[in-house]
């Protein structure tokens, strides 16, 4: 068990000013490392045998920016074809998504693409997609060289960076890139079902950003 | 790549894992360091075989180890019963729900699912499989993927390429050409590996092979395209909530919390990983038992027996809790278990504890253990189209499911209110839940479905706002209907219009200043209800009452008035005038007073 790279920096809530809230969502071929990416930004670990990921898992981590406090609600979906088909029911309303390849593996290079496509067809308009190159540490049998990969992600209008769950190399930066990307004034840009949910928490009592927009 | 290119690639590579596994631990495979279990130097084992980080406290365990002898030795006796056919039913179901003693739990589980009988009957077969297997399965990369990730902190299952992971490798492979139609789904290793823990690794395909086939457990319905049962077992869960624990549901509802973000698991694999290993046991030693009731039963159990710490919390807690926390709770397994036994009489007297006999799209089409070669798609691991027409169904379904609740969150917004709510305080209603509290009393608990959460400790300051949902559940019935059949008429814009609109943003609960609102634990039965008219394409219709409420005038699609919010104060209580607000002039409200428009 690797335990390099903390955690994402927890916030002060006292010096922070907004606070934003945002559904992110994983994607991505089996075991291309989504789950050890949340697990390497959420908790700063690495587990060589992460379990494989059955429907979906949440987890949340906040990460600050200058004035403002981003909190991403993250879904790791299940990364076997067969799960595709519910993939709708994590995607829906996220304003933001990382889809995850393993550089060792071209085919997931290629489902990665497929990915994009239906995220660009089926998502909300304004989704930030980030693209992750994930093992970059094994880049001994790299299969999917980082300037194609860049190519397509430029050409896509996509975030992208080459990360490491095991060495931790990029993964709070490209979440930071996100939070970076993510409008944080305007109104739902995903207009999501975690929307509803958190405009009545408020009217019970818990004081929570509405929706995404900030306070 | 080329065709060609692309099968040979595919096969190499299924030839390298699988010789692999065929290889085992001996020298010259090829096994990374972290892989050996002397890689971690302190772990302690509990008595189920997993491998901890800490101690694992013995006390418990030793106590209830000595118990288990002793019971074991009835459980001896019983098992002679069975061989000569003399075990009552009944007896071995009481015994059963207490949990089979760990020694015998294998013996009992295979006769439980009757492995002698369909291995005779299938001699041969699995050997011949797990060779087709070798040579043809598709799924072997899937496999071998998760092999790798499968109980690793479990003494069996820690060795890359130790016995059991062989073993485990072997089932699922030799399973994915003998059901064609499953093939691997994820979700199956956990399970094969379960029954590797307690039975051979043949025994263990055809304990597989019974829990997929046999009608008292179809898990083939989960484990195919689309998932078809997982849909209708979720559909089937939310019966239940609506009935047994209303305000649960709602409290999920409105924290985004939908069925399928937790059932998928605890269906797909009967609680494993989300109970504490020792009752996932006792929940398996039970469904082995009773079959796939068990699952439904189970589900509605954990959520009544956690529902007082679930309603306190917001989307991630509530989560965190079904996802991680239940798992490391204390639960006593036999309180969990007697529960289990009261939901299912429960159920079985509202006639909800079984789903019903699996539709055809669930069951298997073709003969199992004919070996058909794959098609090039299949070997090459590619898609051949987008969604088949079964996951599309599933698509929509999780989809569709999510939009009824938010639509139905949306009227809940919008029509039923707590008592007192005003526009932006500007204009408080001088009346607010002032009638006599002994009186709103009743009223609170006649609308109250599940008066067994209405505790004192849970959630004084939801209360209010809880009861007046519940109330409004019947109303809203009908008042979705409309919604759903008219979605082409853009009917959820109309809606988010109306919050956004200055009028009546006015009472959307939104804005309810929740401190200033006097006596929040005495509900009112004054419900504003504000709803948009849409084209019916029916006349008109006097309105349904439903049983269970009184006579209240329910909101009606009208053909005429388009584009106009109609705000109606229903008053319950007929001596009280509920004064109201128009146009920021509160005046008295009589029941046959006209409704007011907002334009
Ligand atoms: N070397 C290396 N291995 C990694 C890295 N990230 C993940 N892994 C390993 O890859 C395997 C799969 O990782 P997971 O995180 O389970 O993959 P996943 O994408 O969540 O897979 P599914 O849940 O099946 O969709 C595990 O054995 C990890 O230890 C990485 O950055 N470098
Ligand atoms: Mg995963």
């Amino acid at each position: 068990m690797a335990n390099r790279g903390g955690p994402a920096q927890r916030p002060n809530p006292q010096t922070q000013g907004k606070i934003c809230q945002f559904k992110l969502v994983l994607l991505g071929e089996s075991a291309v490392g989504k789950s050890s990416l949340v697990l390497r930004f959420v908790k700063g670990q690495f587990h060589e045998y992460q379990e494989s990921t059955i429907g979906a898992a949440f987890l949340t981590q906040t990460v600050c920016l200058e004035d403002t406090t981003v909190k991403f609600e993250i879904w790791d979906t299940a990364g076997q074809e067969r799960y595709h088909s519910l993939a709708p029911m994590y995607y829906r309303g996220a304003q933001a998504a990382i889809i995850v390849y393993d550089i060792t593996n071209m085919d997931s290079f290629g489902r990665a693409k497929v990915w994009v496509k239906e995220l660009q067809r089926q998502a909300s308009p304004n989704i930030v997609i980030a693209l992750a190159g994930n093992k970059a540490d094994l880049a001994n049998s790299r299969a999917v060289e980082c300037e194609e990969a860049q190519t397509y992600a430029d050409e896509n209008g996509l975030l992208f960076m080459e990360t490491s769950a095991k060495t931790a190399k990029n993964v709070n930066e490209i979440f930071l890139a996100i939070a970076k990307k993510l409008p944080k004034n305007e109104q739902a840009s995903g207009a999501g079902s975690t929307n509803q949910g958190r405009r009545l928490q408020e009217l019970d009592g818990s004081p929570k950003a509405a929706g995404n927009c900030c306070k | 790549m080329n065709e060609g290119d692309l099968l040979q690639r595919a096969a190499e590579e299924r030839a390298n894992i699988v010789n692999k596994y065929a290889r085992g631990r001996e020298e010259g495979a090829q096994i990374d360091p972290w892989e050996d279990p002397s890689f971690e130097i302190y772990h302690v084992t509990d008595r189920y075989g997993f491998i901890h980080d800490q101690r694992v406290p013995q006390r418990k365990d030793t106590k209830e180890v000595q118990l288990e002898r002793e019971r074991a030795k009835k459980w001896l006796k019983m098992r002679k019963e069975w061989e000569q056919h003399k075990l009552s039913a009944d007896k071995l179901r009481r015994r059963v729900y207490k949990g089979i003693p760990e020694s015998l739990r294998g013996t009992f589980w295979s006769l439980l699912l009757e492995i002698d009988t369909l291995k005779k009957q299938q001699e041969g077969k699995y050997e011949e499989m797990r060779a087709i297997a070798w040579k043809w399965s598709p799924d072997i990369r899937q496999i071998d993927l998760d092999v790798n990730r499968t109980y690793r902190d479990h003494l069996m299952f820690r060795q890359r390429y130790g016995l059991k992971q062989q073993a485990l490798f072997n089932i699922l492979s030799a399973y994915s050409v003998y059901n064609r139609e499953i093939g691997y789904c994820q979700g199956m290793s956990q399970i094969a590996a379960l029954l590797l823990m307690y039975l051979n690794e043949e025994d263990a395909f055809w304990a597989l092979s019974v829990l997929v086939c046999d009608k008292k457990y179809s898990m083939h319905g989960f484990f195919i395209q689309g998932f078809p049962k997982l849909v209708r077992f979720q559909e089937h869960h939310e019966k239940i909530m609506n009935k047994f624990l209303p305000k649960l549901k709602k409290h999920l509802d409105r924290n985004g919390v939908d069925t399928g973000l937790y059932t998928l698991k605890w269906f797909f694999q009967c609680f494993l990983d989300r109970v504490p290993f020792r009752l996932a046991l006792r929940i398996w030693d039970v469904y082995l038992l009773d079959g796939e009731r068990v699952l439904i039963a189970m589900a509605y159990n954990l959520l009544k027996l956690n529902r007082r710490q679930l309603m306190r919390l917001g989307m991630d807690d509530i989560l965190q809790y079904l996802q991680i926390r239940m798992e490391r709770s204390e639960m006593e397994d036999d309180v969990v278990i007697e529960s289990l036994q009261r939901c299912m009489e429960e159920l079985k007297k509202a006639k909800l504890d079984y789903p019903g006999p699996p539709p055809p799209d669930e069951l298997p089409k073709t003969p199992f253990g004919t070996f058909t070669e794959p098609t090039f798609e299949q070997k090459v691991g590619r898609r051949t189209s987008e969604l088949t027409a079964l996951e599309r169904v599933a698509t929509e379904s999780v989809v569709l499911r999510r939009q009824q609740t938010e639509e139905q969150l949306e009227m809940d917004q919008l029509s039923p209110r707590p008592p007192g709510t005003t526009s932006n305080g500007h204009h408080r209603l001088s009346h607010i839940s002032g009638s006599d509290g002994g009186n709103l009393g009743d009223q609170g608990s006649k609308f109250s479905f599940d008066p067994s959460i209405d505790d004192a400790s849970s959630l004084v300051s939801r209360r209010s706002l809880a009861d007046t949902s519940v109330t409004s559940t019947a109303d809203l019935s009908v008042f979705s209907s409309v919604t759903r059949s008219h979605a082409q008429d853009n009917s959820l814009d109309t809606h988010s219009n109306v919050s956004d609109d200055s009028g009546p943003r006015a009472i959307t609960p939104t804005a309810t200043p929740r401190a200033l609102t006097p006596q929040p634990t005495a509900p009112s039965p004054d419900v504003v209800r504000i709803y948009v008219p849409y084209t019916s394409p029916q006349p008109p219709s006097p309105c349904r009452q439903n049983g269970d409420l009184p006579p209240r005038s329910l909101p009606c699609p009208l053909t005429s008035d388009l584009n106009k919010i109609r705000i109606k104060v229903d008053n319950n209580s007929q001596e009280e005038q509920t004064p109201i607000v128009e146009h920021g002039l509160i005046k008295p409200f009589q029941l046959n007073s006209p409704e007011i428009d907002l334009k």
